[in-house]
């Protein structure tokens, strides 16, 4: 591979729009990160019986870099459950989804799906 | 002027309006934002009558008793679990068991509970939803309208 997506695509990318965050893995300590939030608008339809009807709000998320948490000791055993805190909120990681790189997917991005913290 | 079908409806809102944690009710809105969850709306649904098959030579004013289908959408963001089965049994029993539906639909009318479906989706909460249907028979009047 003539080409190191992770120099020149991905860390000039976050050290643009990422944002500090804090990584927590159960009872462990929390590991400095950073990430982009992807937080969107998001609506939720309702399709039961002959009427359909939307909720209006957001769908929480954030990236990171695989190999940044790889880095720091935090394997995809560690994603789900992960309390994840940035920009001012603290959230539970409730599922995660993979977006490879041209490298593999060990040196691209994990999409961490987030919910309120209980 | 009597519109059983505009009463029943009124009715049905202010019906489960009065269900415990009910944050807002609604009549026949789609589009809801997720600060007013719980939320509870009521849609008029269909309705239908004898009539495409009533072939006698009765004038065309003669009374009817039409089956209206009103909807029962219930909608919640929770953090864990889910109040659905609560809402659905103080729906329900709300319904059902409400004196002045029963008096709106009369001694010939009737009041039967369909069955619900469920969705259910994530926003920053789980986001949780239920439409209970109901099939109400009522006497129409034309000369009452």
């Amino acid at each position: 591979m003539a080409l190191d997506y992770s120099a020149l695509l991905f860390d000039p990318v976050y050290a643009e729009l990422g944002v500090p965050a804090t990584l927590t893995v159960g009872a462990a300590a929390a590991v400095d990160i950073t990430v982009i939030d992807d937080t969107k608008p998001k609506t939720v339809p309702v399709s039961g019986g002959t009427q359909t009807a939307e909720v209006r709000g957001v769908g929480p998320a954030a990236f990171a870099r695989v190999y940044e948490l790889a880095g720091k000791g935090i394997t995809r055993a560690d994603y789900a459950d992960a309390e994840i805190a940035f920009n001012g909120r603290t959230w539970i990681a409730r599922s995660w989804e993979l977006r490879g790189s041209p490298m593999g997917e060990d040196w691209g991005e994990v999409r961490f799906l987030l919910k309120e913290a209980a | 002027m009597t519109d059983v079908r505009e009463d029943i409806l009124a009715r049905l809102l202010v019906v489960v309006a009065g269900i415990p944690n009910i944050r807002t009710a609604l009549r026949n809105d789609v589009d809801i934002p997720e600060d007013k969850l719980p939320a509870i709306t009521v849609f008029d649904g269909d309705e239908e009558t004898n009539g495409a098959e009533d072939r006698s030579a009765r004038l065309p004013g003669r009374a009817y008793v039409p089956s209206m289908m009103p909807e029962i959408v219930v909608q919640e963001l929770h953090a864990v679990g889910s109040e659905l089965s609560t809402f659905r049994r103080e729906i329900v029993k709300r319904v059902l068991g409400d004196a002045t539906l029963i008096a709106l639909v009369g001694s010939n009318g009737s009041i039967r509970y369909i069955g619900c479906q469920t969705d259910f989706g994530w926003l920053r909460e789980k986001f949780n939803a239920m439409n209970v249907q109901f099939v109400l028979r009522y006497p129409l009047k034309i000369e009452e309208l």
